[in-house]
């Protein structure tokens, strides 16, 4: 029994790290920028077509291909921010919420039309290898996928505590006004947080694709996860956010091991139901906004 | 002419002209069209009272279409009830379950609000879905057909549908026309342009929400119903459709957000290009509608904010300043 829930958890941990990398990115945005961003989970699709394609033209590892996901998504961020987002940043929510609203719906729409609806798969080496430790199972894939994208949650966490850059975009989540006083310039503070989080999202593309299909509607799955994660882990809060996601990995896997295959998204929204009920403000309390 | 009296006569050929329609155009692939038209251009309606007025961003309208399509349809499967009856108890049902979904989901605000919008009206479907004792499951099932029944809702001719379809739009219309001239909407607009302020000078924020939420969910189901009655099919893909939602929204923002039109104009171009793009590209790509719809309500969102009302009030007053004044 114990290791049943056992190797549950560990399944939920370890695709709970691809959920962080997404959360983290809509957080970061939301913090920053203070907008949501609804095409986040497209960003993620991008990257996993990215490293399909890459793989099956160019026979690049979906691993490597990281270094190209991750730039190419930080450059696409940066453009999104100048020519879109920068243009409807005001006092009101309805440009806002339907301007990344329209564009998650013409990158899954292009994707459909572009791609197909088809499943794309990438084969590896090590995709069907796993490590044994006492009865538990751990494949080697996810594993890659969980400490990258732990590393990469890290990497995040001393730029924004140890640069200036890093420091500036935490001046301009504090008090935007106050930071532009200080002499920081906010749309390039934000260009740069819309970067990171795309580049995180494509970062999540890429390191899915040894073990998961690519297909258009496939960012959808990740960002209903990842916003309920960002609400759990109180809004705009970077390690609120990692740890929410690792616990709606688990709280997933444990659905889908206990209640049924396909109970998987009925656990996430019954956990966003319930925080709504009793925690609108994420378990690190603080307001909601 | 005064502008008043120009706006009586231009409503009066308006309505002329749409009871008119189905008598002069035979085609039954335009009329099915133009009821498509109207359908949407309801639902619009009733989005728009909360959406547009009260700026309460919704994406989750499905969860009450589908709602009132399954009410209606149970009770006529099952018991023998007429749809026209079952819209009715649809709509009800439709605003018992806004209650404890806005006691939910009014606690947000902004973007979150609109995600947890969606959030319900998802988990209604996997509802319906999953347990498969509720209301035939994944499958569906097809609503009898007993030829000419006006008392079940089922008509032998399109133009029938169209008239009920009308009719609809006509009260939706009516109830915003009303509502948008009383002190409700007032405080809606007051809660749209900023809630904390609306409430520093004693509007009852939650209150009014709230009784948006129910008038705009009772309004949503008739159009389930009619739909289901309409089409002869019910699953719940199809009645809780994520695309329901966003077309509900998409018309208003698309024709105006807080305009009694709005909706009207947004749905009549949004429909004509997707029937003009079907007809040339043979509706064989998926995802070209929603292409095309994603870009012209980001277009409208960067441009012109106020939609297309917006511009034609524009372009009326640009037209208006260059007469000479009168005295």
């Amino acid at each position: 029994m114990w290791e049943t829930v056992a190797q549950a958890v560990i399944n939920g941990l370890l695709i709970g790290g691809i959920y962080a990398l997404v959360s983290i990115g809509v957080t970061l945005i939301f913090g920053v920028v203070k907008i949501v961003n609804f095409a986040q989970g497209e960003f993620v699709m991008i990257g996993m077509y990215i490293s399909f394609f890459l793989a099956n033209q160019f026979g690049i590892d979906p691993l490597l291909s990281l270094f190209v996901s991750m730039p190419v998504l930080f450059v696409i961020g940066v453009l999104v921010q100048h020519f879109l987002i920068r243009r409807v940043l005001g006092p009101n929510d309805m440009p806002q919420i339907f301007l990344t609203f329209a564009l998650s719906l013409l990158l899954l729409n292009l994707a459909l039309m572009l791609f197909s609806a088809n499943y794309r798969t990438v084969h590896t080496s090590y995709s069907d290898e796993a490590f044994h430790v006492g009865g538990l199972y751990i494949p080697v894939a996810k594993l890659i996928a969980f400490v990258v994208a732990m590393v990469l949650s890290g990497a995040l966490w001393v730029f924004l505590h140890t640069t200036d850059l890093g420091k500036a975009m935490r001046a301009a989540a504090q008090n935007r006004d106050v930071a532009t006083l200080m002499g920081i310039n906010p749309n390039r503070v934000f260009c740069v947080a819309l970067g990171i989080a795309l580049a995180l999202a494509g970062a999540a593309g890429s390191l899915l694709m040894p073990f998961y299909s690519a297909y258009p509607f496939v960012g959808q799955v990740f960002v209903l996860m990842a916003f309920v994660a960002v609400v759990l882990g109180t809004l705009g809060n970077v390690i609120g956010a990692l740890v929410a996601s690792l616990m709606m990995g688990v709280a997933e896997s444990l659905g889908i091991q206990f209640v049924g295959a396909d109970s998987g998204l009925i656990v996430v929204f019954a956990m966003l139901l319930l925080t709504l009920a009793f925690k609108p403000t994420g378990l690190g309390g603080g307001r909601a906004r | 002419m005064t502008g008043r009296t120009q706006g009586l006569l231009g409503l009066a050929i308006g309505i002329a002209v749409v009871i008119a329609l189905p008598l002069v155009v035979k085609s039954s692939f335009a009329i099915d069209i133009f009821i498509r038209i109207l359908l949407f251009s309801f639902i619009g309606v009733a989005w728009n009272l909360m959406g547009g007025y009260a700026k309460q961003l919704s994406l989750g309208h499905a969860a009450y279409f589908g709602l009132g399509a399954y009410t209606s349809t149970i009770l006529q499967i099952d018991f023998g009830i007429s749809p026209w009856i079952g819209m009715i108890a649809g709509g009800l049902v439709a605003m018992l379950a806004s209650l404890p979904i806005g006691w939910l989901c009014f606690r947000l605000r902004g973007p979150y609000f609109t995600i947890a919008t969606i959030a319900t009206a998802q988990a209604l479907m996997l509802i319906f879905l999953k347990f498969r004792d509720l209301a035939w499951g994944a499958e569906g099932t097809t609503i009898p057909n007993l030829g000419s029944a006006p008392l079940m809702m089922q008509f032998e001719t399109k133009s029938a549908y169209y008239y009920v379809a009308l009719g609809l739009l006509a009260l939706g219309l009516a109830i915003t026309y009303l509502i948008e001239r009383s002190w409700m909407g007032y405080y809606l607009v007051a809660i749209g342009e900023d809630e904390d302020a609306a409430e520093a000078i004693g509007v009852n924020a939650p209150r009014i929400k709230r009784d948006i939420y129910l008038i705009s969910s009772f309004l949503t189901a008739l159009a389930g119903t009619f739909y289901t009655q309409y089409i002869y099919f019910i699953d719940p893909a199809t009645a809780f459709s994520f695309n329901i939602s966003i077309e509900a929204a998409l018309v208003s923002i698309v024709g105006g957000i807080g305009t009694l039109w709005g909706p009207v104009i947004g749905t009549i171009l949004l429909e004509t290009t997707s029937t003009l793009l079907q007809s040339w590209l043979g509706g064989s790509i998926g995802g070209v509608q929603l292409t095309v719809y994603s870009l012209i309500l980001m277009a409208v969102i960067l441009w012109r904010p106020t939609g297309l009302m917006g511009m034609m009030r524009e372009a009326w007053q640009r037209f208006a300043s260059r007469k000479p004044a009168r005295a």
